[in-house]
């Protein structure tokens, strides 16, 4: 049993410390030794130090260190090159087969072509997948009764691996990663629903425009058993669904709703449910027809229009002015940098409503050169980790079920994510989770096999250590690395005997180095 | 919101015929006889630091219900005949019902734990366990993600303030044992906002499993250049990748497999009994561990929440046994002193809802375990009561205890740390004689 000691030798004791503390904070610290990154530009958050009364008049507050978290860094200053800037934001990792291309078409010409997938021959890959997880195809009938929800969720999770690394539609990829966060449902709620929603919902508008995939997700089943949608009904309405379509889906969170708002949300939406093995529909007789105002929006007694009047009120949220700017700064911080600038959230709020939420015209406007020449770079969630090590090694992946393994033991399993918030893409919520990178890394580069994944290090052992090295700057990096990184790799690749394995090492220390968990 | 001072906190009132009679005529099962074990038992070959600390401050364990926890199946105010009005289909029977097998394990004369719970009844009877009921913050968010947020950094409705309390305390108390490269520890793949702005702080989701792998001939030098090229990185990446080096060390020293509770406690076989149990573990290994964050989901009860046989009596079951096994286990054999706290960030409507469920509301239940905790009581500061009248806009149990105070107490008295006023800011926390 410990107990509190004595008072006065305890003060002591934490003053002493707190000096020390306070003499060197940790995160100014760190930026003014940095050799790789130069302080950040942009301002840090304002410390939020005020502190009324310390009940025992022990050191006041400000002598502590915030260690305020950075959200982002500022450009490796190795990356120079503009459209090796924009291939790290719109694909899922660079290779050098994109560098090429991006240095064939440009800037301008290379992002058009990754905004209109649909003209980028991807048979490759859809063959693949179509042969590997068939269940993908189905209709929900087939899936259910396939009644088999492990494998259902096994093949949509290794194949979105699959298409994240090898679809030649990068940037419908990247978008396809962000509405699924946006719209988040989790398979262990819904099952083989969310089937349907990726391919039908998400993937279906993925570039297209904010309305008409709001439209969908809100007729999504998936969507509506994940919150609870299915349940509402007339005199017992569910406010699940209701409020994230207010709260995370358009406005904001408190964004010009109030919790009246809610309720009289979800009294509205009572009636929209499923039917059968997973069809929407809209069943009047769960439907409240009494009058409801919502944010203002009057809508009076009705009798059938409880579809319709539900359809009126998700255009409304669609075109609402928060919308575009919630939605505009949610993209900018995906797409461009964690802190977009006021301007730049207001420009790209001006574009969203001018084109009635037209996602690639929102997407180019926020993709314009200048601002991404002065952008910091972004920290890699896992999944895009994994994809980005995937790609820059060219593995070649038989089998993705250890992957999707692996993807759990970094942390980001694909569709579980339990609430509707979806994964987050902050450096202070993924930064500390390091070492089970660097653990897959090894994994990875250490794969050979035919049946599963194998990384070929032929091409690498044809030449000197120096040219492996070269080689893998090219691949992982697109050419682009600090001299010191550079040092390292050649300072291990050389600290043995030059072989298959020497080779394998080196490559999982350029995929772990900490330049690789940025973009 | 004007709340009493510690004075006036009561044991809840209660109806009559529940008066008389003592809270262990009604408890169920005969409280455990918990044995103290060996600190450093045969599980752990290797003591990993040379000098071992003697504490006087309690390792802090904070546990998070996510989803929104609906207190007054947590808890139930059986007393309280609105209770049973406001929840026709989804009550807890009285503990005075016939149905032995569904009624409520009652706690005093006016609240009881659903079976479900059984689980904490030995650290209840032991008086390591403390309920306290209608706790919540101020900000009254019905957002999950905004209500989790504002509980976790200790300040209501501030969006720039972005560490969390338990990071806080690290940073403003000296480490128990210098040396120690893990002072704490959220299991999860990412760091909990909880633990945002600790020093040597890490999100580890399963500790047994953390090693980096390959050539074991080579694996000194890999981690050595790896090591060496995060020397030069940011904040907070540097900080991170050292910790895990060093954490890394330390962990391969630590015999997972091996362990073998004490007092025979069984976690189950969840994910929040397995996080309790390395939690456990790690804490006994005596690496110098301070706090460590666990979370436990499954209480965003929107349908079908049956405390008795439906999904919240799954969740709460699961909760209960992990709970009750920590505490035979690390708190009863009082070795070590552990506090530890669970909450969630808000409890549900006071009427269910038409899917035999409940929607978001206001105040819950809060739970602290610990020799140092004033257990074996159910308080409230002053039980609201549920007639329309009294719930918060007319729906929810109305917050009258904000959980900060109950966490101020603790850090100050249990982890020994005075600043208060820098973990959570512009709050002038009352002690409500949660510890003792």
């Amino acid at each position: 049993m410990h107990t509190s000691g004595d008072g006065a030798s305890r003060r002591g004791f934490l003053l002493g410390a707190l000096a020390g503390l306070a003499a060197a904070p940790r995160a100014a610290k760190a930026q003014a030794v940095g050799i790789w990154h130069p302080p950040p530009p942009k301002k840090l958050p304002t410390p939020r130090a005020s502190v009324p009364r310390d009940p025992n008049g022990v050191s006041p507050a400000a002598q502590f260190p915030s260690r305020l978290v950075n959200e982002s860094v500022a450009a490796l200053p190795a990356w120079v090159n503009n459209n090796a800037r924009l291939v790290r934001r719109i694909t899922m990792g660079v290779s050098a087969t994109e560098m090429m291309r991006v240095s064939v078409l440009g800037y301008q010409e290379y992002l058009s072509k990754q905004l209109h997938p649909s003209t980028i021959d991807d048979s490759a890959v859809d063959a693949v997948v179509a042969a590997r997880w068939p269940l993908l195809s189905a209709t929900n009938d087939v899936l259910f009764a396939s009644n088999s929800s492990g494998t259902v969720q096994s093949q949509l999770q290794e194949a979105t691996l699959y298409r994240a690394a090898f679809s030649e539609r990068q940037l419908f990829e990247r978008m396809v990663e962000f509405w699924s966060d946006h719209f988040n449902i989790s398979i262990g709620k819904v099952g083989y629903l969310k089937v349907a929603d990726d391919r039908d919902v998400i993937r279906a508008n993925a570039l297209g425009r904010f309305r008409d995939l709001l439209q969908a997700t809100a007729k999504s089943p998936a969507m509506l058993a994940y919150l609870d949608q299915t349940q509402s009904r007339k005199g017992a309405p569910n406010q699940n669904y209701a409020r994230e379509l207010m709260e995370l889906h358009t406005l904001g969170v408190d964004n010009g709703y109030t919790q009246t708002d809610v309720a009289e949300l979800s009294r509205l939406l009572t009636g929209w449910t499923t039917t059968g093995t997973g069809t929407f529909m809209f069943n009047n007789t769960l439907h409240d027809t009494a009058q409801k105002t919502i944010m203002g929006q009057n809508f009076p007694a009705d009798t059938f229009g409880g579809q319709a009047e539900g359809e009126r009120f998700i255009d409304y949220l669609a075109a609402h002015p928060n919308t575009a700017t919630f939605i505009s700064t949610k993209l900018l911080r995906w797409l461009l940098q964690a802190e977009p600038t006021t301007a730049q959230i207001t420009a790209v709020s001006r574009v969203f409503r001018a084109t009635q939420g037209d996602i690639k015209l929102v997407v180019r406007a926020i993709l314009n050169e200048s601002w991404l020449a002065a952008a910091p770079a972004k920290f890699k969630r896992p999944f895009h980790f994994m994809v980005s090590a995937l790609r820059a090694t060219s593995a070649q992946v038989t089998s993705a079920t250890t992957l999707n393994g692996q993807l759990g033991g970094i942390g980001q399993p694909l569709f579980v994510y339990e609430t509707p918030d979806g994964y987050p893409d902050k450096v202070e919520y993924w930064s500390g989770n390091i070492l089970p990178r660097w653990s897959f890394a090894v994994s990875l580069t250490n794969s050979n096999s035919t049946t599963t994944v194998k990384v070929d290090t032929a091409p690498y052992l044809t030449g000197t250590a120096d040219a492996a090295v070269d080689r893998i700057i090219n691949e992982f990096y697109g050419g682009e690395v600090s001299a010191s990184l550079r040092t390292n790799l050649l300072t291990y690749i050389k600290g043995g005997t030059f072989n298959d394995l020497r080779v394998r090492e080196t490559m999982s220390l350029a995929l772990g180095a900490q330049a690789f968990q940025w973009y | 919101m004007t709340i009493p001072p510690e004075s006036e906190l009561n044991d809840a009132t209660g109806c009559e015929e529940y008066r008389a009679l003592s809270r262990r005529q009604f408890v169920g099962g005969a409280g455990t006889a918990f044995a103290a074990a060996a600190l450093y038992p045969a599980w752990l070959p290797k003591v990993v630091l040379a000098s071992t600390y003697v504490s006087t401050r309690d390792v802090m364990v904070s546990v998070f219900q996510r989803g929104g926890a609906d207190g007054m199946s947590v808890c139930v105010p059986f007393g309280d005949p609105n209770y049973y009005t406001l929840r026709p289909t989804i009550a807890v029977p009285r503990p005075d019902a016939t149905t032995t097998a569904t009624r409520g394990i009652a706690l005093d004369n006016f609240f009881a734990f659903p079976q479900a719970m059984a689980g904490l009844v030995p650290a209840y009877l032991n008086a390591d366990l403390l309920v306290m009921h209608a706790v919540g913050q101020t900000n009254n968010s019905r957002s999950h993600f905004d209500a989790q947020r504002y509980m976790e950094v200790g300040k209501p409705s501030d969006p720039s303030l972005v560490t969390g309390w338990l990071g806080r305390h690290l940073a403003s108390a000296p480490p128990l044992n210098a040396a120690a490269p893990l002072r704490g520890i959220g299991i999860s793949a990412g760091l909990q906002k909880t633990l945002v702005g600790g020093p040597k702080t890490l999100p580890i989701s399963s500790p047994q499993n953390f090693s980096i792998g390959g050539s074991s001939t080579t694996q000194a030098a890999r981690v050595a250049a790896l090591q060496s090229d995060y020397s030069a990185a940011d904040e907070p990446l540097k900080s991170s990748a050292l910790d895990a080096v060093n954490t890394l060390n330390l962990l391969k020293s630590v015999n997972f497999t091996g362990y073998v509770p004490a007092n025979g406690a069984v976690y189950p076989n969840s994910s929040f009994g397995n996080a309790l149990k390395a939690v456990a573990v790690l804490i006994k290994a005596d690496i110098g561990l301070e706090a460590a964050q666990v979370d436990v989901g499954g209480w965003d009860t929107h349908s079908a929440q049956d405390p008795v046989a439906g999904s919240m009596a799954v969740t709460m079951r699961d909760f209960a046994n992990a709970l009750g096994a920590f505490h035979a286990d690390v708190i009863a054999p009082a070795l070590i002193g552990v506090t530890l706290i669970s909450m969630s960030e808000f409890g549900r409507n006071a009427k269910e809802n038409g899917s035999a469920g409940t929607d978001h509301g206001r105040a819950s239940a809060m739970l602290a375990i610990g020799k140092g905790i004033a257990g074996g009581r159910v308080v409230t500061n002053g039980w609201p009561g549920l007639a329309a009248a009294n719930l918060e806009n007319g729906q929810d149990l109305k917050v009258t205890l904000d959980y900060r105070d109950v966490l101020a107490e603790i850090v100050q008295k249990r982890l020994g740390n005075t600043n208060l006023g820098y973990i959570f800011p512009t709050w002038t926390p009352t002690f409500r004689g949660v510890t003792r």
